[in-house]
């Protein structure tokens, strides 16, 4: 991974509260594990940043390495790496993740 | 069981203590979907119950794995999707 990569990404992570690495767009996501961590995200109603990294070989591989990750997708919530889509769904439902944002502050208590 | 399958539960008996194994192929979920590669051997379900699991949290659990099947999740398996528990906490989810 190169430095303007790994930079990129954490510009993104920084500067983004909630940010999902995924396949397809929030919109129109093309993956059944990223869809499945966009409906938890927009049930909560929180408002994230998608970024496809189908769009983008480079981040795509850049991820992974990133966060010392295999998989996509990934969230980051705060710069912090959070999970896939089994720890995401895990965590929705036992309340941990809405435990999470609102310690961040992301979501009113 | 199939080839694969075989190879996951091998790697984990290997390399964890391992109370309980589940390998359940999910891949006819996903015929014709990105991923399936054709050999219907392209999505697991893994469900490890093992002490080695006792305070790591979530994200170590399955970075665990990951470590293990390396050799699988690079060239073979297109995704894996994990429940990784404790004795304790398999038996309190019972």
């Amino acid at each position: 991974m190169t430095n303007i990569i790994s930079e990129r990404i954490q510009n993104d992570i920084n500067n983004n509260d909630v940010v999902l690495y995924m396949k397809g767009t929030a919109t129109f996501p093309q993956c059944g594990f990223s869809s499945a961590v966009v409906q938890v995200l927009e049930h909560i109603g929180i408002d994230f940043k998608d970024i496809n990294v189908l769009e983008d070989d480079e981040i795509r591989e850049g991820i992974k390495e990133f966060t010392n990750w295999p998989t996509i997708p990934q969230l980051y919530v705060k710069g912090e790496f959070v999970g896939g889509c089994d720890i995401i769904r895990e965590m929705f439902d036992n309340g941990e993740l809405l435990q999470l944002l609102e310690d961040k502050g992301l979501v009113a208590a | 069981m199939s080839s694969i399958q075989n190879k996951i539960k091998q790697s984990l008996e290997t390399n964890f203590s391992a109370e309980y194994v589940d390998i359940v192929n999910e891949s006819h979920k996903h015929q014709g979907h990105a991923g399936d590669n054709g050999t219907g051997e392209s999505h697991f379900h893994v469900t490890l119950v093992s002490n080695d699991f006792e305070n790591k949290n979530r994200v170590a659990r399955h970075r665990m794995i990951y470590e293990a099947l390396d050799n699988l999740l690079e060239c073979s398996i297109h995704a894996l999707s994990l429940s990784l528990l404790t004795p304790e906490e398999y038996n309190s989810k019972k």
